[in-house]
């Protein structure tokens, strides 16, 4: 019943969220001195073509007009087009966003795999070696500009060592693009080799973007992991003479899922803002680059169209992340 | 004044907190020390071409950069510009995020909804994109800069502000006391914000480093301040076309910003354990 | 021959078969560019600038084309053509049997709506003919005549010309949407005659071509087989690249450091050519106190010009005093010009009625660092003469924008003009002639009858000689003006594989024709 309720009242304003997001960008992106029909018109045009150029794509009309003509468009899946590109913008986006998600999903792997076991072990050897170690890890992974992170692994692998390609996501092109996913494409069609090329491509972006994530990931199951091992249910248990390996399992990490389900949407967000960074210094063909280039270019349509795209999942996630915690965390479940 | 003491010595006793004290002391003293601190003090605007990219030796600690100015000089006074940046956008941010959150916190209804879903909006897309897509919109320089990162940093502090205020409301005492008949004001001034200081402190101080990591983004991606502002971001960006020849003028700079960082995270968890140690348990919502 | 060796032959056949089917086929050559723009339109007419070169070069033909240094106009796909004694008239005569992409013959036709297409798209090279050319102006006369006929007599017009790609009208009516001249599928697609074929496009990874052996240029014994040009944003990651074999060519006008590191590599030559690209700041003339000349006097004295072409750029570039490049016919060998001399400049400031008391805001370029570093150095020279200055950036685009106008563009900005066209006017004519306001050229707003009377003349004379004294005498008054400060003249430095040879270099098409390369044996 409770989850009912928390799920209405966030539908119930994710409508005017969006909505209030969308004027936000559309005004920012209006009011920013450089003109984008100019910019389109080309370098040789004066300022007589470009008012042609400007009435011809519609950008004379006045702001609230072209922001209504917007919303109906939307509302028909249409983003508009690209000022550069001249491609729809829902084209370029689901062109790239391949790309994001095939290094977000490893990059969220690699955390989630890494470090919830190392934060499970630092929680039980307290205080030991290997405990400090990775506080250490954990402080430097949110201390961390990830941009020189990604500068300084490059240095040292790509270029001092040669083990790991400097930029992109593949050599040129894909022998075959079925999904857009590499890796899975890659395994689709049995082709190994570039399978191989393509994960030693992901090595240092994922690299990057996961050393944040693990370390608040560590952090946090570490936490929980103590939590629990401090609870007074544990405590009972260990009294009635339970095995401990016992307790770990079936309290311990228990807990740990529940704060890491608890983390996604958190996790969701540093990696999103992470990759931005991170796809800039790797060349990353992906959203990220395709929103810097747009607001460095002043791509009107194309800011709107990843602010609206970047606005929706983000609030989404966020819903679904509030459920599950709802649904997972019997505390919550109880009050 | 005992509150303030009580924390100092707990603090003292955390070693990592101290850690971070002593970061931020060095980056505080190298920015107001910096001219004399500094070998090259004039390498801030000064310019050597004949001396350029030479390795860290004893004349210049940290080598040159492309201009043939002394790393290690405009390093310090780097450190200025960090620090101003980190405080006035926290501060800003701040002084945005807890009136709002305040407000939100004590009415119930839909102007409390409305203020956080505004705060929601905010924090939907990245802010380092936020904060891009305004310090390109208005230009790139130091001013600007601090505008894009105070605006998009003052939710967080709403929102701390605002579970908190909605915790200490179930408190009995701030029902007796408005039962009392104390005005709104007056409970939020004498009672309320006292309590939530704690929070805003940790926030605050995780703020800075956080802050301080998107600025360094900003220069880097070249919306910072112009050149030749020794702005850290900035010249890890100017180093990325002499690598991996000149290492030095792409670590020094990084290094810098994660010592800072770091310093002002470790102290932010050493406040955090010492001030609330509630919420040490909660998975609160970081950043 | 006994029955038991019957099967002998069908084995021998059915091996051969296997040895003839699994015999490698004969190794495809193949060339891969790195790119410092993105290819993000294929479409000839949507661009005019030399990042996207490539596309124009490869995959689409022009009547004629600029080859070579010092440029010189080839014949391409027209024969030849003849101008009317008025000047107003161009008829251009098509060689007969070149053949587009998918096999149908180039008309006629397709040149005179290729010239339609690129003047009603309003973009690259549109502008520029405008001043020419009208709509309907083009005529096709029969199958292989085209006749051209000018608003006022230009000698540019043939210069700008190449930049008329012909694409394939009948493909392109097929994709047309909304009269949008098949613009949304020219984007990502091929309607060319080109030496290549387009055979995939990415605008986030660049395109990929292959060669089309009808080309009407036909082909020698020695060739490349597929092109693969590819976006690669930062210089060190495409320098590093090329050393290590990745990439066969790229773009040329790399910083000095990086040429240095490219020289050493055993794998990797520098072709070197005088070019033609001035590097520049644009003071803005109309803006107090930039009005006064002594104040300009000024600026162009406290620039460190040697201190930034021989210690930062290493020497590789050559001061250039004049608003017209060094080899291009029509300067004026008597102007010294101006050089780094703080005492002179302190003079000039002496003298001036204007009052410099606000900082200059000076304008260079996000991306290009080589901009970074002058601005750094004007700043740097500026403050020795007690002058404020304020460093602003843009992205190209963006500071193309802000140059439209007087009120918006910089005191000064700091960027190049390449070679659009082999002619003076590509410069000095566009930059400092009153009616080329509102142009990114022109972002000096200078306005000078004297200056203008000459640049007019020019381009109405077709007399080479007439024109270069009307250059040179307005070089001269340009100078004397201070209406710049002009620092160099760039020098080609092209990155390629030791292996590979044909190259051509020309500042305009800046050797990336690959049809002229192949592999060394």
């Amino acid at each position: 019943m409770r989850l009912l309720a928390l799920a209405l009242h966030r539908l119930l304003w994710f409508a005017p969220t969006l909505f209030g997001l969308l004027v936000v960008t559309f005004v920012i992106s209006r009011v920013i001195p450089a003109d984008p029909v100019a910019l389109v018109a080309g370098e040789t045009a004066t300022p007589a073509q470009v008012e042609v150029l400007r009435h011809e794509l519609g950008y004379d009309r006045p702001l609230p007009v072209q922001f209504v003509d917007y919303l109906a468009r939307l509302g028909r899946g249409d983003m508009g087009t690209s000022l550069f590109t001249r491609r729809p913008i829902v084209e370029d986006l689901a062109h790239r966003l391949p790309a994001t998600i095939e290094l977000t999903v490893v990059a969220m792997i690699v955390s989630v795999l890494v470090g919830i076991p190392l934060g499970v072990l630092s929680a039980l050897w307290r205080n030991s070696l290997l405990d400090h170690a990775l506080r250490v890890v954990t402080v430097s992974g949110l201390a961390i500009a990830s941009f020189w992170l990604g500068i300084m692994l490059q240095l040292l692998f790509s270029m001092r060592f040669g083990w790991t390609p400097l930029n992109g996501r593949l050599p040129g092109f894909p022998p075959k693009d079925l999904t857009g996913f590499y890796l899975i494409d890659a395994a689709l069609t049995w082709d190994w080799g570039t399978f191989g090329i393509a994960l030693r491509h992901l090595a240092l972006p994922a690299a990057t973007l996961a050393f944040p994530a693990l370390a608040t990931l560590v952090r946090f199951t570490r936490a929980g992991v103590l939590d629990v091992m401090q609870s007074n249910f544990a405590l009972y248990e260990r009294a009635m003479g339970l095995p401990r390996p016992l307790i770990i399992w079936k309290y311990v990490l228990r807990s740990a899922l529940t704060s890491t389900v608890t983390q996604i949407g958190l996790l969701f967000g540093i990696l999103l803002a992470g990759s931005v960074v991170t796809e800039a210094v790797f060349d990353w063909p992906g959203i990220g680059t395709y929103a810097v280039n747009s607001i460095l270019r002043s791509d009107y349509n194309a800011v709107m169209g990843f602010t609206v795209w970047a606005g929706a999942i983000f609030i989404v996630v966020n819903l679904l992340v509030d459920v599950a915690h709802t649904l997972v965390d019997p505390r919550e479940r109880a009050s | 004044m005992s509150a303030a003491w009580f924390v100092l010595t707990r603090l003292a006793r955390d070693r990592s907190a101290l850690i971070g004290l002593v970061l931020i002391a060095v980056l505080v003293l190298s920015a107001v020390l910096a001219p004399v601190l500094a070998t090259h003090p004039d390498d801030v605007f000064e310019l050597h071409p004949s001396d350029r990219l030479k390795e860290p030796s004893g004349a210049h600690w940290l080598g040159t950069d492309r201009m043939g100015a002394d790393v290690y000089s405009r390093l310090l006074f780097g450190a200025r510009i960090t620090i101003l940046i980190g405080l006035i956008a926290v501060g800003a941010s701040l002084a945005i995020g807890v009136p709002i959150g305040l407000v939100a916190g004590y009415h119930h209804g839909w102007v409390s909804d409305l203020l956080m879903r505004v705060s929601d909006i905010f924090l939907a897309v990245p802010q380092v994109v936020l904060a891009i897509a305004i310090a390109q919109t208005l230009g790139p320089s130091l001013p600007n800069v601090i505008l894009a990162l105070s605006v998009t940093y003052w939710p967080w502090f709403a929102r701390v502000v605002y579970a908190e205020t909605r915790a200490l409301q179930k408190e009995v005492f701030v029902e007796s006391t408005t039962a009392l008949g104390a005005s709104p004001w007056r409970l939020t001034v004498l009672h309320v914000l006292p309590n939530i200081a704690s929070p805003i402190i940790v926030r605050a101080s995780i703020g800075m480093g956080f802050t301080i990591l998107t600025a360094a983004a900003l220069g880097f991606l070249g919306l910072g301040p112009p050149p030749p502002t020794p702005e850290w971001g900035r010249t890890i960006a100017e180093s990325r076309e002499f690598l991996p020849d000149a290492w030095w003028y792409a670590a020094a700079p990084g290094l810098a910003i994660f010592l800072t960082v770091m310093g002002f995270n470790l102290l932010g968890d050493g406040l955090r354990d010492v001030l609330d140690p509630r919420l040490r348990r909660s998975p609160a919502r970081d950043g | 021959m006994t029955h038991g060796r019957s099967w002998l032959p069908l084995v021998l056949v059915l091996l051969t078969l296997t040895a003839a089917a699994s015999a490698p086929a004969t190794a495809q050559t193949r060339f891969v560019f790195a790119n410092e723009s993105p290819y993000d339109t294929l479409d000839p007419h949507a661009a005019f600038d030399v990042g996207r070169v490539a596309v124009r070069l490869n995959l689409y033909d022009g009547l004629y084309r600029w080859l070579d240094n010092p440029p010189k106009l080839e014949p391409w796909l027209a024969e030849s053509h003849t101008v009317s004694p008025d000047g107003l008239t161009y008829t251009f005569k098509l060689r007969h049997g070149a053949k587009f992409h998918d096999g149908a013959e180039i008309t006629a036709e397709d040149v005179r709506y290729s010239a339609e297409r690129i003047l009603a798209l309003k973009q690259g090279a549109a502008s520029l003919l405008a001043t020419m050319l009208a709509p309907g102006a083009t005529k096709a006369l029969d199958r292989y005549t085209v006749q051209v006929t000018l608003t006022k007599p230009a000698a540019i017009f043939l210069a700008v010309v190449p930049e008329v790609h012909v694409v394939n009208s009948a493909l392109l009516k097929k994709h047309e949407k909304d009269g949008d001249w098949g613009a949304a599928w020219l984007a990502g697609n091929d309607a060319g005659s080109g030496s290549y074929m387009l055979t995939r496009y990415d605008p986030a990874i660049g395109f990929v071509a292959k060669r089309f052996p009808d080309h009407f240029m036909r082909w020698g014994s020695q060739f490349i087989d597929e092109i693969d040009f590819r976006f690669v944003k930062e210089d060190n990651t495409r320098v590093l690249g090329m050393i290590k074999g990745d990439y066969q060519g790229t773009g040329g006008y790399l910083p000095n450091d990086q040429v240095k590191r490219l020289r050493e590599a055993p794998n990797v030559k520098i072709v070197e050519q005088e070019s033609m690209r001035i590097m520049m700041f644009q003071i803005n003339n109309q803006r107090a106190p930039l009005t006064d000349v002594h104040v300009r006097r000024a600026i162009s004295y406290a620039f460190d010009y040697d201190g930034f072409n021989k210690e930062i750029l290493g020497g590789t570039v050559e001061r250039n005093p004049v608003p017209i490049p060094n080899n291009m016919w029509g300067v004026p060998r008597d102007v010294k010009g101006y050089s780094y001399n703080l005492d002179k400049a302190k003079q000039e400031l002496g003298l001036a009625q204007a009052k410099v008391d606000r900082p200059l805001t000076v304008g260079y370029l996000q991306g290009f660092s080589q901009t970074e570093q002058a601005a750094t150095v004007m700043a740097n020279g500026l403050r020795k003469i007690g002058l404020d200055t304020k460093l602003t950036s843009e992205v190209w685009p963006a500071m193309v924008e802000r140059m439209k106008k007087p009120e918006t563009s910089p005191d000064l900005v700091v960027y190049w003009i390449s070679t659009y066209y082999a002619d003076p006017n590509n410069w000095i004519g566009e930059m400092f002639s009153s009616k080329q306001w509102g142009t990114f050229k022109a972002s000096s707003f200078y306005k000078n009858p004297k200056v203008d009377d000459l640049l007019d003349a020019a381009l109405k004379s077709t007399d080479r000689h007439v024109r270069e004294k009307a250059y040179q005498e307005a070089a001269r008054i340009v100078v004397g003006d201070a209406a710049g400060v002009w620092v160099y003249n760039t020098k080609y430095f092209g990155p390629w594989a030791k292996n590979i040879e044909g190259v051509r270099f020309s500042p305009i098409g800046n050797g990336q024709e690959i049809r002229w390369l192949h592999y060394a044996k």
